[in-house]
């Protein structure tokens, strides 16, 4: 049986309780998606996950990413994509960044007069978590027009299976 | 690092599906302005580039991709690219010059000779 206080106070001990309770679970909780002051980066690349019974299909938009740039590896059922954009800060990484079949007019170290600047760069790094394992062996990936495609077969254990059912 | 932006369907949708914002960076080289737009997904063959009454503007269509697996997540949508930019007036439309690779499309607008600062030379008489 258990005990209750009485009194008016009950009120605010429920509120108190609720508001510790609160507090814990956004201290301890991840951060919301958007939230914080680095959640851009934290978020990126956003990915698009799809099942078949064989595999799973990770996809994410890496423009203006090389295959050498971008490391990807899976373990169990983790996957983590790495990898950096490259900033493009003087002429002369413009020209390092696909111009090189152009003439560079500016000094090389000559700062880029930007009238808008919207792209993002730098490195990033994202972990996901597969339902279930993957058969790390076959984990194939392509980077195409931009686009990051990573299949990933599930482990013959792991898959549905049809189970016959013997007669007696 | 880079977000998609959604954007309103213009009053005229060329077919159902959303229409992204692409995200673009703009500089000034003296002689021209280079245009770099994120577009993942995209087709050189289907990206079309305009300059008329001194905007640029840039449609990227995107097929949807078809399959038949299961979606567990989506964080991004996919459909056409669009997005319009006034440059001003000064640019020559007709030496515009487009390029599509990884995902990303470079546009290369010229300045007009006529615009560009030119030193007078003195001549003795």
């Amino acid at each position: 049986m258990p005990a209750y206080r009485t009194g008016f106070a009950l009120p605010l001990d429920e509120l108190r309780d609720e508001i510790d309770r609160l507090w814990t679970t956004l201290v301890t909780a991840p951060p919301l998606h958007g939230w914080g002051p680095r959640s851009e980066e934290s978020v990126f690349p956003a990915v698009n996950l799809r099942e078949t019974d064989e595999a799973f299909t990770v996809e994410a938009e890496l423009p203006g990413i090389s295959v050498n740039d971008v490391d990807i590896s899976v373990s169990g059922d983790s996957l983590v994509l790495k990898g950096a954009r490259r900033a493009v800060d003087t002429a002369a990484d413009c020209a390092a960044a696909g111009e090189a079949d152009r003439p560079v007019e500016a000094p090389a170290g000559e700062k880029v007069v930007w009238l808008l600047r919207e792209r993002g760069s730098g490195a990033f790094e994202r972990r996901l978590k597969l339902p279930v394992a993957v058969d790390s062996l076959r984990v194939e990936a392509r980077l195409v027009d931009g686009v990051l495609t990573v299949v990933c077969p599930k482990l013959a254990a792991c898959q549905p299976r049809k189970v016959e059912v013997r007669g007696g | 690092m880079v977000t998609k932006t959604e954007t309103a369907s213009p009053a005229t949708p060329p077919r159902a599906g959303l229409t992204y914002r692409p995200n673009v960076d703009v500089r000034d080289r003296g002689t021209e302005v280079v245009l770099v737009a994120d577009m993942p997904g995209a087709n050189a063959a289907t990206i079309d580039v305009t300059f008329e009454d001194g905007v640029l503007s840039l449609h990227g269509a995107v097929a949807p991709r078809a399959s038949t697996a299961r979606v567990i997540r989506q964080e991004y949508g996919i459909g056409d690219y669009r997005r319009s930019l006034r440059l001003g007036d000064g640019f020559d439309g007709a030496r515009i010059d487009a390029d599509y690779r990884q995902g990303v499309l470079t546009i290369r607008v010229p300045r007009l000779a006529a615009v560009l600062p030119r030193k007078v030379e003195v001549r003795a008489g």
